[in-house]
């Protein structure tokens, strides 16, 4: 499904070039529910980004089923994004003056901008599915964190990806949410079949994954 | 097998085109809603382009306003220099509106010859005659006949105070002021009827206040007539004229031209105008051409406001970017999106700035006529559809100086990596 051949990135600074990933092999089977753990700063995000088509790497090459994604021309890209790649990620990632199901919609109308109405009855069954019926028209201001959360994991759903990438997806909720969202992930990856891979520093949270990824300045250790 | 190519080539077609409406309403929305979330940075930006696109309108109103008034008044005056045929006497303040009656005459190709010269933006052929054959009315009266180009002319039309409500055409003849004839009338010339088009107002130069004046497709259906009744003269041959009145151009002096023309068109004789006159037309020309160039640095200095301002913006919104780049948005829709915003804003101002205008000229209008009437300009205000047309190009340029100033700070957020966006405080 994933596979990374010597993918690495480097940063230029004023004081020299900085290696946030270094050269790192990975392969991730389809339907796998792999986490990737690492202190602050250890390259975690940054292989997630090159992993979701989001950051290019400096070398190395990023293959999702048979694509070379970093191949394509960066049109092609934002559509494999759109189609084949579900993002959460750690911040609030509504846009405030979206409602929320135009929010979800939105993924699908760019990707297939000539089916509206399908857009927009498929992001109110993948609402109700994650419990959000009654928020449809409601703005994200108007609901709480573990909603909006809830909302962005229907958003990443909306063109039935098969990869769904996860960065610190329960940062600053509270425990009971935390659990709530993570139940909701395993889920989706248990029932549909979706590769997930979740970026996290919390080791509890990777424990309920089928595999743990450790990496440390920008290598994976184990 | 998640192949990029089945997006794009999939039975044949390329519907993944972001052509929907759902997609550019939502798009659109984003940008009308992003102006409404930050009120009172819209508000300066809409108030910015306002007061840039009242200014630009007025200015052209205004302009545009003094042009037709300038010609209108300073035609009046006179043409800046009359050519005539060497040998000619001349009374150089009735030349200046028109040609004197003689019978010497020059060829009608001098006319091309000196309209290519530099320096000279009008030229006006004329052909006169005086005769006491005509038959006109009914008396042996003397009268100058005056053949001009309609369409050329600068010294005989600006003077019409009355007319009918339809172009001149052949057949038509225009009578002096001091002449009593109905307009739309029938006038017996050499036994031929015309039509009274209309009177010229009174001038005080006996030519034009007694004179008859003819087309040169109306002179040239009498000629037979004429050559019948009163024998062969010589201002009678076909292509033969008694003079050009000719208007200079801005920067050119009538000094200047007499040398270039005499260098140029040898056998005549240039009857120079009043240089004061001839200063002031050109010096108020070039005010004009200055009063644009302003208007062009206005729009150039609000489209790098704009920039500024939209560079600023976007800064703020990298995040929302890189989101959107992240679930799949292509960079022309990022760029369309932020040129919208950017167009919508101004061509908001530039409405605002056109009502500031028209607000601004109903209230210093009768004082502003009042001012150019004492300095001896008949102002005359440019009409309604005229002033419509300039208020649409104020607001249709300050959308495109909108969507100019957003492009380059548009299309380098559209360049940035969609995670180097994300990561961007926002």
């Amino acid at each position: 499904m994933l596979s990374c051949g010597n993918v690495g990135k480097t940063y230029p600074t004023e004081r020299g070039d900085v290696d946030a990933v270094k050269g790192i092999d990975l392969e991730v089977p389809r339907g796998q529910f792999a986490a990737i753990v690492g202190r602050s700063g250890s390259g975690k995000s940054s292989l997630m980004a090159m992993i979701g088509g989001l950051s290019r790497p400096t070398r190395g090459a990023v293959r999702v089923e048979d694509t070379d994604i970093w191949a394509l021309p960066d049109d092609r890209l934002a559509q494999f994004r759109n189609r084949e790649i579900g993002f959460v990620f750690q911040f609030a990632s509504l846009l405030p003056t979206l409602r929320i199901i135009d929010n979800v919609a939105l993924p699908a109308l760019l990707g297939r901008p000539r089916e509206t109405k399908a857009a927009y009855r498929t992001a109110a069954e993948l609402l109700g599915q994650l419990g959000l019926s009654e928020y449809v028209d409601a703005y994200p201001s108007e609901i709480s964190s573990g909603e909006q959360r809830r909302a962005v994991i229907a958003r990443a759903l909306i063109n039935a990806p098969s990869l769904l990438l996860a960065d610190e997806p329960t940062s600053d909720l509270d425990e009971p949410t935390e659990i709530e969202i993570m139940d909701q992930l395993r889920e989706l990856n248990r029932d549909r079949g979706m590769t997930l891979i979740m970026v996290t520093h919390n080791l509890r949270l990777a424990e309920q994954s089928d595999r743990v990824l450790h990496i440390a300045n920008g290598s994976l250790v184990s | 097998m998640a192949s990029a190519d089945i997006y794009f080539e999939a039975d044949g077609q390329r519907s993944a085109k972001p052509d929907g409406a759902g997609i550019r309403f939502l798009l659109g929305s984003l940008a009308l809603q992003n102006l409404g979330r930050r009120k009172a940075r819209t508000f300066l930006l809409l108030a910015a382009v306002a007061i840039c696109s009242g200014a630009v309108f007025t200015g052209a109103v205004l302009m545009r306003s003094i042009e037709n008034s300038m010609d209108l008044g300073f035609t009046r005056l006179g043409a800046d220099m009359l050519i005539i045929p060497e040998g000619t006497l001349t009374n150089i303040t009735a030349a200046l509106l028109t040609a004197e009656p003689t019978d010497l005459t020059l060829d009608t190709s001098i006319v091309d010859r000196l309209a290519g010269l530099k320096g000279i933006r009008r030229t006006a052929p004329q052909l006169i005659f005086r005769t006491d054959l005509s038959g006109y009315g009914g008396r042996d009266e003397s009268v100058d006949m005056i053949a001009f180009d309609p369409e050329r002319d600068i010294t005989v039309q600006p003077w019409l105070e009355q007319r009918l409500d339809r172009p001149m055409r052949q057949g038509d003849v225009i009578v002096g002021g001091r002449r009593e004839e109905a307009i739309g009338a029938q006038l017996l010339l050499f036994g031929k009827p015309l039509i009274v088009y209309g009177r010229l107002g009174k001038t005080a130069v006996g030519t034009h206040e007694r004179g008859l004046f003819v087309s040169f497709e109306t002179m040239d259906g009498l000629r037979e007539t004429i050559r019948q009744i009163c024998g062969t003269k010589a201002p009678l041959e076909p292509n033969k004229i008694s003079g050009v009145l000719i208007e200079l151009a801005a920067g050119a002096t009538t000094r200047q031209m007499r040398f270039a023309i005499l260098a140029n068109v040898p056998g005549v004789k240039i009857v120079g105008g009043e240089t004061m006159l001839t200063s002031i037309r050109q010096g108020l020309t070039a005010l004009l051409d200055g009063v644009l160039a302003l208007i062009v640095i206005m729009f150039a200095s609000s489209a790098a406001m704009v920039s500024v301002l939209f560079s600023a913006i976007i800064t703020e919104r990298r995040r929302e970017l890189g989101l959107l780049r992240a679930i799949g948005a292509r960079r022309a829709q990022i760029i369309g999106m932020l040129l919208t915003e950017a167009a919508m804003a101004t061509a908001v101002g530039g409405v605002l700035g056109c009502a500031l205008g028209v607000l601004l000229m109903r209230s210093y209008q009768h004082s502003l006529v009042y001012y150019l009437q004492n300095l001896g300009i008949p102002f005359v205000w440019l009409d309604t559809a005229a002033t419509g047309f300039i208020a649409i190009a104020c607001i249709l340029l300050a959308a495109v100086i909108g969507a100019i100033g957003a492009l380059v700070p548009a299309w380098r957020a559209s360049r940035a990596e969609p995670y180097e966006l994300i990561r961007s405080e926002g």
